[in-house]
Order: structure tokens, then sequence, then C-alpha cells
């Protein structure tokens, strides 16, 4: 169980965390989302007893992440934001150097993931693509089997297909009864896998959800193209539906997942030449979800 | 106390850096060595007649050359015997901590179940013995050297007393760097004070050398408590060994602590 509890990290330029708390419990999968700076790394800096915070306490199934960050490491799996490795390693070097410093000696479950990834890790490390480096540095994090996984967007750099390998293996690892935290900026990722989903922004956490809320009322926008650009976008209007023109002969319209009927029945009559999915990404869906949660 | 794994990564990743010092210290050696000529060493002085005594001095070389033993302290301890040493301390002693922080590869090693104390004392012993093998490996060669080519006149208890204590300021440099290392969390700063104060103490004892009214700058420096002539021809340096030995604990249980201690931007 991961427990934080008013944590406060502040750093010399005023940047930081502001009362943090939140709980992960075992066998949950927390997501953790935000824009680049909100303080997602800052968060899991704290959790594994890289940087002590000024206010709070953050506890991993109840020790101190600082003062007990050594023992915590016997059962926690990190793959951290920015992955870098010692230099002048090869990957098998790198994978027994992390075995030797843990003490576990059973290669199975890192023979499997090393499988599982399609990962070849001889050969220097320096000269492995961004991707490979990504998938050593899952193995290193899953190999021993921790009860506790901290993943800092774990899947950058993966290709979809490792993608979705990377949400079978988490799943599976939920099944297991493990905690996880994961940050990311994959929103099927998130939708996949977390139960429960922190929005951070500006160091504050602004929403704490459950993924089907979040899923519930993600907006999703279309573009129709149709020559009567005009009339559509009175009609959506007036059944309560955000639409405007985009170009001459396109309407854009936002709608929730609630209200596709609606909006079908709405522009049934006019010929519609075209209807394109408006492509969002992660953060527009959430900031939009924020912004929302905020009107309230 | 220390990881027998982490030792091990560090000394993989580290011994050509030793290997070459070593080879660059020995060849020093070995052409200063067969340089000696006992039968004329008036000759080998009057080769310096062109040089000026103050320069001379700066480098550590003194004229009154008697002996075998005398030669070596003053032409191989003189600059050579601590200032390679010197600049492999400041480029290993940044590689150890800091470059590790810098470029984030520490939090992988703090990801297992060693502490911070136990990582950076394994890091600290690491430079600490890979000196005091480099020390060793060079005092045996110089003796078999002498050995073989001028059998009888090295005078091997005074050059082993002389060897000790160089180490020991040696070890106490790199415990300096060492500790620039664990203070700061950047290679930029780290290189710069591991690396400037060094170089300040090795500039102080060249200058405090040439003349008496400068010699206070010698004094101040860690590399100038000692005159590796006098400690040949028999002052009593255990005095000072115990010095430098305090000044290596201080500075290693010092680095220690602050790393411990400190937030680090992994």
């Amino acid at each position: 169980m991961i427990e934080v509890k008013d944590l406060t990290l502040t750093y010399p330029s005023g940047k930081g965390i502001f009362d943090v708390s939140f709980t992960v419990r075992q066998g949950e999968i927390m997501g953790y989302l935000g824009p680049n700076g909100a303080g997602k790394t800052t968060t899991i800096r704290a959790l594994m007893g890289f940087m002590y915070p000024d206010r709070g306490t953050a506890s991993i199934n109840g020790l101190d992440c600082w003062s007990k960050a050594t023992e915590i490491q016997r059962f926690l799996g990190y793959i951290p934001g920015e992955i870098a490795f010692p230099d002048g390693m090869s990957g098998d070097e790198f994978l027994k150097l992390m075995h030797d410093m843990r003490g576990t000696k059973d290669t199975k479950l890192q023979n499997r993931l090393l499988e599982m990834f399609e990962l070849d890790p001889k050969g220097k490390i320096k000269r492995f693509s961004k991707g490979m480096k990504q998938k050593l540095g899952i193995v290193a994090a899953f190999m021993h089997d921790p009860q506790v996984l901290v993943l800092d967007e774990p899947t950058s750099g993966l290709d979809p297909l490792m993608q979705n390998r990377f949400v079978d293996l988490v799943l599976s690892e939920k099944q297991r009864g493990k905690t996880i935290l994961m940050s990311s900026h994959i929103f099927e990722e998130v939708e996949k896998t977390c139960d429960n989903v922190l929005i951070i922004k500006e160091g504050r956490i602004v929403v704490h959800s459950d993924v089907q809320t979040l899923k519930a009322s993600q907006r999703k926008g279309y573009v129709i193209r149709t020559k009567e650009a005009g009339a559509m976008v009175q009609a959506l209007q007036a059944a309560g539906f955000e639409a405007g023109i985009v170009t001459e002969d396109a309407v854009e319209v936002f709608i929730i997942a609630q209200d596709a009927d609606r909006f079908i029945k709405t522009i049934s009559g006019f010929t519609i030449m075209d209807l394109d999915v408006k492509s969002q990404t992660l953060e527009e869906v959430f900031m939009q979800f924020y912004s929302r949660e905020g009107e309230r | 106390m220390m990881s027998f794994a982490l030792f091990k990564a560090t000394l993989k990743k580290n011994w050509l850096l030793l290997f070459i010092f070593f080879g660059v210290l020995f060849m020093y050696a070995a052409v200063i060595i067969s340089m000696f000529n006992p039968d004329d060493i008036a000759q080998l002085i009057s080769m310096l007649d062109a040089v000026p005594e103050d320069m001379l001095k700066a480098f550590g070389l003194t004229t009154a050359i008697t002996n075998m033993t005398t030669y070596l302290a003053s032409w191989l301890y003189g600059l050579l015997m601590t200032s390679l040493p010197m600049v492999y301390s400041i480029i290993l002693a940044n590689r150890l901590v800091a470059k590790a922080v810098d470029n984030g590869s520490m939090a992988y090693l703090l990801s297992t179940p060693n502490s911070r104390a136990k990582i950076i004392i394994t890091q600290g012993l690491y430079a600490l013995l890979s000196l005091a093998i480099l020390s060793a490996a060079l005092f045996g060669t110089g003796v078999a050297m002498c050995e073989a080519m001028f059998p009888g006149l090295l005078d091997i208890y005074a050059y082993l007393k002389l060897n000790v204590t160089t180490m020991l300021a040696n070890i106490a440099v790199m415990m300096t760097a060492f500790f620039f290392s664990c203070l700061f969390n950047e290679t930029r700063l780290s290189l710069g004070f591991g690396s400037g104060v060094p170089i300040a103490f090795l500039l102080m004892t060249m200058l405090g050398n040439t003349s008496d009214q400068v010699k206070i700058l010698k004094d101040l420096s860690i590399y100038g408590w000692y005159d590796p002539v006098k400690v040949v021809e028999g002052s009593n340096v255990l005095g000072l060994d115990l010095v430098y030995t305090g000044i290596i604990a201080v500075l290693f249980i010092a680095g220690v602590l602050i790393f411990k201690r400190k937030r680090l931007p992994l």
C-alpha cells in the first residue's frame, strides 16, 4: 500500500508539489497524470527516497519513504522517467548487477520478461535503441517480482505492440495483488489498466477519480463535412451541443458518450459527405475533464 | 558496510584508467632509474646548470644529490609521483559519484536494497584501494628495477617510508576530490572544485619551493608538508602520516554523511 499524506516538496525555484495526498491500496493500479512539470516525477522522487519532503509523509507498506528507503527497495520495482543506465555496460551485465545488488539469483522471471518483450540484452546498452532501453528498464523493474511498483512513463519509446504487451503484464501483476502507481501519457494504457486516476496540475492534485467516471465524461470531437454547414451548426446548437464551423463545408462538434444517440438523431436530416473523429491528446481529454470539475 | 557486487562493477569499469596511470608512471620511473649514474653524479648535476635554480626548486629537484635514494626522492617524488596520481584522482573521484548522479544512473543503484552510505563507502573504498595498489605496484617495480640495474644502492627502508607518505598525501587529495563528488549533483561543479583545489595545492607547493618569501604557500598546501629528500634522509614522518590519515578519514566520512542526507535530483 502506498500512502501519501499532505506531502509538500518544494525546489529553490518555488516549484514542487503541495499538500499532495492519496492512497494506493494493495491490488490497485493508480494512474498518475498531468502535464509536463506538474509534479509527477517529484512525487515519485519522494516515494523512492531520493528527496525528503518539506512537510507531510510518504510511506510504502507502512515504511517511511525517506528513512526506510533501503528496506522498501526489497519489495519495490521502479522504472525511472528518464532511464539512464551505468555507462559502459552491456544489457546482460546490467541485469546481473541488479540481481547481485539485490541479492536475488533466480533468473526465471527475467528470462520470461526478456522473451515477452522480445529483447536480446547482449551488446552495449549505449548502442540500444530508445525502445530497447525502455524494455531493459521494464525487465529490471519486474524481474525480482516486487509487491509494489512505481512506474514513471513506463511505455515511452515502445511501439504499440509492445505497449499492449506491457498492458498485459501490468494486468497480470494486478491479478497477483500488486500495488502499482503509474504515470502515463497514453490514454488507452490508463483506460485499460488503471482503477483510479490522479491528475496533478502545478503541484496540486486537481482530480481524484475512478477511470469509469472519467471515461463516461470524456468528450469526443467530430468533424462533419456537409454542404449545409450553417444550418447544421444552428440545429446542433439548438439541441444544446457545442458546435462551430471550421471551414466552409466542415462542422466541428463535441459530445459526451451519453449524448451519442441524440447527436445522431439531430444530424440525421442532413446530407453528410464525411464524418471524422477529431483526435485528442490525453492532456486535452483530462484538461477538459479538469475544467468541468472546476465549474461544478 | 560495502557492496561487493558494486565494487566488482566499479573495478571492471575503472581498472583500465588505473592501468594507464600505472603504465605512464612506471615508464617515467624506468627512465629516471636507468639515467642514474653512480660514478658521476656531478655530471648529471652539471646538465642542470643551464636551468634557473628557482625553476628546479619548483619541480622539486634538488642539486644536493648524493645517492640513489635521494636521487629518486628528488627526481621522481618531487613532482611526478604526486601530479600524475592527482590527475587520476580528479578523473576517478568525479566518475564514482557525481557523474552517476548527473547522468541519472545512480537511481538504479539506489533502487536496490543498498543504503546510500553503503554505496558511497563502496565507491570511496575503490578510490582509496586503487591508489594504494598504484603506490604498492610502483614501489615494488621501482625497487626491482633499482636492484636489477644498481644492486644494493637503494635504501629500501627509506624508500618505503617515502612511498607511504606520498601515498597518504595522494589519497588525501583523492578524498578531497571524492568529497566534492559527493557534495555536488552536477559534474560541472564536482569537476571544477575536485580539480581546482588539488591543482591549487600543487601550484602552491611549486611556488613555495622557489623562495622562502612565499614559503607560506607551501605550508598551506597538502603536498607541501614534507620534503621527499628530507624524508629519505631520515626525518620523522610518522606524525605527518597520521595527519594525512586523519584528513582522509574526515573527508571520507563527511562525503558519506553529506551524500546520505541530501536531495538527489534523480
